[in-house]
C-alpha cells in the first residue's frame, strides 16, 4: 500500500480547494440557487397536495455539489498532465494505476467536504433536520462521491487537454444530472429517459441521498430503489470505474503521447 | 577483460530500440555509465537523447533491447528503478499555485519520505541552490532560474543514487546557467551522485567524465571530451573565403574534407607542427580572406558529428 504518496494527493486537493475560494464559494451558490429559483417556479407548476417541491429537490442539489465538485477535482489531473505537475507523480516509485486510486480518492475527498458544507448551510436553513437519517447519509455521500469521482476518473483518462472542458460540462456533467431523478421522480419519466436513468450510476447517488434526508415525502416522490441496489450499483460502478480508468491510463498508447506533451517535443 | 575489476554500473544499456510509427527514435543504443561518473549524453534535436533518458526511467517502454539502472531491469522492474532516480524534466515539474515549501512536501510524500525527513532534506539543499529565504512563497512567483533550481532539488528530495538531468539549463540566461552549474559541481562533491545529462550547451559538457554523441538514434562517438576532441585532430583550421566551395576542393587532397559554414570552412589538422597551415594564405592567395587555426572543443566535435563526417 502506498497510503503516504495517496495523502499526499489528498492533501494537495485540499489546500487548493481552499485556496480556490470562488470555486468553494459557486460550490453553495450553485445548489442555493437550484433550490431557490427552480425548485420554487417547479414548485408552483407541479403543485400537489402533501408535497413541498424544494424538499424534493434537497438530495438532488446535495448531489449535484458532490457531482461537480468530484468532476472539477477529478479534471485536475488533465490540469496536472497539461501543467507538467503529473510529471511529479509518474516519476514516483509506485506503479501508476495509483495515481488514478489517489486522484479518485481526492475527487470523492473534495465531493464530500464540499456537500458536508451545504449540508450546514441546509441544515441552518431547515431543509435538512430531525428527521435525517444519520447513518444512511455517511453512506449516500461516501459512495456517491466515489460514483462521482469514478465518473471523472473515467472523463479525465480519455481526455488530453481542458480546452475540452465546455464539452464536458455539456455531454457528460448535465447529462447525468439531469438524467438521474435529482429534478423529478425515476418513476414518472418517459420510457426511454427511464432507461437512461436506470443505466445512470448517479441516479442510485441521488436515490440513497433521497432514503437519508427525505423520509417525510409521500410514495412516488421518494426513493425509487431499495438501499442495497444503490449500495450495489453504486459499489460496482466505482470499481469498474477505477479499473478501466487505471487501465486506460497504464496503457501505453495513452501514456506516450502525454509524454510527449510533457516533453514539448517528440523523441528529441 | 577481468569482470572483477570491473565498476558497478549506474546505467547498463544493451540494443536499445524506441520506434514511434515509422520513426526508428533510438536505434540499438548501448550504454555503460560507471557509477559515480558525470555523464553527458550529446546530439543535435531529435537525435533520440530524450527518449533514451525517459526508457532509462521507466516512463517509455523499450521496443527492443534491454537496460538496467541501479541494477534493476526497467522493464520487469520500473518501480525499484523510479526509486533509486531523480529525473528532472526539460520543462517544469512543479505546481504553480503551491509554495516551494508545499512543492518539496508532495514531492517527498511521494517518495514515501515522512513529513520530518523531508524537512530535514529541503533545509541544506534550498539553502546550496539559493532559495533558503523563498520557503512561503508561490513558485508562480519565481525567477525562471530560481524555479530551475527548485526543480532540481524537487528531483534530489530523495537522496536518488541516479540523476537525469534532461536539459537542465534550457532556456536560462548565462548568469543562471553558471549558478546552476555551480550547485550541480558541489553536489556530485558532497555526494557522489552518478549524474546523466543531455545538454546543447557543449561548453557545460566539458566537465563530464564521459560523453557519448548520438544521432539518429545510434551511439557516433563516446569517450572523455579530451580524447574526443583529441581524436578530431590537433587543430581545428577556420579559413574564411570568397568562394568556399572551391577552397574545400583545393585543399581536399591535402587536409581532407571539410566543413562548411557560410563563407568559412573548416579542415582538421592532425600534425602538431603547423608551418604547414602558416603557408596557406601565399599559396591561395585571394581564396582567403581570414585564415585561422585553433584547439578543437567539443562544439566542433559535435558539428562534426552532426554533419556524419566525424
Amino acid at each position: 500500500m502506498h497510503w503516504r504518496p495517496v495523502y499526499a494527493v489528498l492533501e494537495r486537493e485540499v489546500v487548493r480547494m481552499m485556496r480556490q475560494r470562488t470555486r468553494l464559494l459557486s460550490a453553495m451558490v450553485r445548489p442555493l440557487i437550484w433550490l431557490f429559483v427552480i425548485g420554487a417556479g417547479f414548485g408552483a407548476v407541479l403543485e400537489q397536495p402533501g408535497v413541498n417541491y424544494q424538499q424534493f429537490l434537497v438530495p438532488g442539489v446535495l448531489g449535484m455539489t458532490m457531482l461537480f465538485g468530484a468532476m472539477l477535482a477529478a479534471l485536475t489531473m488533465v490540469y496536472d498532465k497539461e501543467s507538467g505537475v503529473m510529471r511529479m507523480l509518474i516519476v514516483a516509485p509506485f506503479a501508476h494505476y495509483w495515481i488514478v486510486i489517489a486522484k479518485m480518492l481526492s475527487a470523492a475527498l473534495a465531493a464530500i467536504v464540499q456537500a458536508l458544507l451545504l449540508l450546514i448551510l441546509l441544515g441552518v436553513l431547515g431543509y435538512v433536520g430531525a428527521d435525517t437519517r444519520f447513518g444512511l447519509l455517511v453512506m449516500a455521500l461516501v459512495m456517491t462521491s466515489l460514483a462521482c469521482g469514478g465518473i471523472g476518473m473515467l472523463v479525465a483518462a480519455f481526455t488530453r487537454t481542458l480546452d475540452n472542458f465546455a464539452a464536458i460540462m455539456n455531454f457528460v456533467i448535465f447529462p447525468v444530472f439531469f438524467l438521474s431523478g435529482s429534478l423529478y421522480p425515476v418513476s414518472r419519466l418517459p420510457v426511454a429517459l427511464k432507461f437512461v436513468a436506470l443505466a445512470n450510476p448517479y441516479t442510485y447517488g441521488v436515490d440513497l441521498l433521497k432514503h437519508a434526508v427525505t423520509g417525510g415525502l409521500p410514495s412516488g416522490m421518494g426513493a425509487d430503489f431499495a438501499v442495497a441496489t444503490d449500495l450495489l450499483v453504486l459499489g460496482g460502478f466505482s470499481a469498474a470505474a477505477l479499473v478501466i480508468a487505471s487501465w486506460r491510463f497504464s496503457r501505453e498508447s495513452a501514456y506516450e503521447p502525454m509524454i510527449h506533451i510533457l516533453t514539448g517535443k517528440r523523441g528529441g | 577483460m577481468n569482470q572483477a575489476t570491473e565498476p558497478p554500473m549506474a546505467v547498463r544499456a544493451r540494443g536499445l530500440v524506441k520506434r514511434y510509427g515509422e520513426v526508428l527514435a533510438v536505434n540499438n543504443l548501448d550504454l555503460d555509465i560507471p557509477a559515480g561518473q558525470f555523464f553527458g549524453l550529446l546530439g543535435p534535436n531529435g537525435s533520440g537523447k530524450t527518449s533514451t533518458i525517459h526508457m532509462l526511467a521507466t516512463l517509455i517502454r523499450p521496443n527492443g533491447g534491454t537496460a538496467a539502472v541501479a541494477d534493476h531491469d526497467v522493464t520487469l522492474n520500473p518501480v525499484s528503478v523510479r526509486g533509486a532516480i531523480g529525473l528532472v524534466f526539460q520543462d517544469s515539474a512543479l505546481d504553480r499555485t503551491l509554495s516551494v515549501a508545499e512543492n518539496l512536501r508532495f514531492a517527498g510524500l511521494l517518495h514515501n519520505l515522512r513529513p520530518a525527513v523531508i524537512e530535514e532534506r529541503a533545509a541544506p539543499l534550498l539553502e546550496m541552490f539559493g532559495l533558503a529565504d523563498k520557503r512561503r512563497q508561490p513558485v508562480g512567483s519565481l525567477s525562471g532560474g530560481m524555479r530551475r533550481a527548485l526543480d532540481i532539488v524537487r528531483g534530489l528530495i530523495h537522496h536518488p543514487r541516479i540523476l537525469f538531468l534532461d536539459e537542465p539549463t534550457i532556456g536560462l540566461d548565462l548568469p543562471n546557467r553558471r549558478k546552476i552549474w555551480r550547485f550541480i559541481e558541489r553536489l556530485r562533491a558532497e555526494t557522489g551522485m552518478t549524474v546523466l545529462l543531455t545538454t546543447h550547451y557543449l561548453e557545460e559538457a566539458d566537465g563530464c567524465d564521459q560523453v557519448a554523441f548520438i544521432k539518429k538514434g545510434k551511439l557516433v562517438q563516446s569517450g572523455s571530451p579530451g580524447e574526443l576532441t583529441q581524436r578530431l585532430g590537433r587543430y581545428v583550421v577556420e579559413i574564411e573565403s570568397p568562394d568556399p566551395d572551391a577552397l574545400a576542393s583545393r585543399l581536399a587532397p591535402t587536409l581532407g574534407e571539410g566543413l562548411k559554414d557560410g563563407d568559412v570552412v573548416q579542415f582538421r589538422y592532425a600534425d602538431e607542427d603547423v608551418s604547414r597551415l602558416a603557408q596557406l594564405q601565399s599559396e591561395l592567395g585571394t581564396l582567403v580572406r581570414a585564415l585561422r587555426w585553433r584547439r578543437p572543443n567539443l562544439n566542433d566535435v559535435f558539428l562534426w558529428v552532426a554533419e556524419g563526417k566525424a
